[in-house]
């Protein structure tokens, strides 16, 4: 029986380990399907399921009228407690940009520099810890193409 | 790979910049080589993962990300990514 004991005592230690071990996630290798998708609909869908998209609590912002496309800064903020948070766009062949994971307690203020074909609307979604995504929307002028292209 | 981290209130502000070409499927057939870009980036302190990104090809050229965590001063901060062909790279800071 002590042993017994032992062994489900482990289980519940291992259940409770579950959280901080899936903060350790190369969507790369997990939802390969996402890199390739054509559309902002089809890569969240592929990403996420088909979960209700929530306008709300999200901050995305990105100046309106980009001089260059190859370096557009994106600023994504937000309070809600996140548990991944993707930035898609609809201007480049593929649409998936990043997807970050969201580790235990941590802040989602994210900043980065990204290219972009041509004038656009970039989204941000955030996957929240209850389950539910929120979505950001911005369109943007490019001035100059940034793929080379 | 050049890192900045700095820590108030509890909460550290990291800066990094990745020196890497990003080059797309695009840009990879009209120069003829062959696409590469940073795929996936962490960051750890004390072995605790941070700051955790899937990356496509679509960020600028030599990115630069910024981020915050909840962190102190004089703990190492170490980032790390990993390109399409399997190169990575890792560098450590410490948080002022």
């Amino acid at each position: 029986m002590q042993r017994r004991k032992f062994l489900s005592l482990g289980a519940v230690a291992v259940a409770a380990m579950m959280p901080s071990s899936l903060s350790a996630t190369d969507y790369r290798k997990t939802k390969p399907d996402t890199w390739t998708a054509k559309t902002v609909d089809d890569s969240i869908k592929k990403l996420y399921g088909s979960g209700k998209l929530i306008e709300k609590g999200v901050k995305l912002n990105t100046p309106d009228v980009a001089a260059n496309g190859g370096a557009i800064p994106v600023d994504i903020s937000s309070n809600i407690a996140a548990k991944s948070v993707a930035l898609f766009q609809d201007a480049n062949p593929e649409s998936t940009v990043a997807v970050w994971t969201v580790p235990e307690n941590g802040i989602v203020d994210y900043s980065l520099k990204i290219k972009m074909k041509a004038s656009g609307t970039m989204t941000v979604v955030v996957e929240g810890l209850d389950g539910n995504l929120y979505v950001a929307n911005k369109t943007l002028q490019v001035a100059l193409g940034g793929c080379e292209g | 790979m050049k890192l900045k981290a700095k820590a108030k209130n509890g909460i550290v502000k990291a800066k990094v910049m990745m020196q890497h070409d990003m080059i797309t499927y695009d840009q990879a057939k009209k120069k003829g080589v062959k696409p590469n870009f940073i795929t996936y980036v962490t960051a750890s302190v004390d072995g605790k993962i941070v700051y955790e990104a899937s990356t496509s090809q679509f960020l600028s050229k030599n990115p630069i990300l910024k981020y915050k965590f909840r962190g102190e001063k004089g703990k190492k901060l170490t980032m790390t990514w990993q390109d399409l062909l399997g190169n990575t790279k890792s560098s450590t800071k410490k948080i002022k």
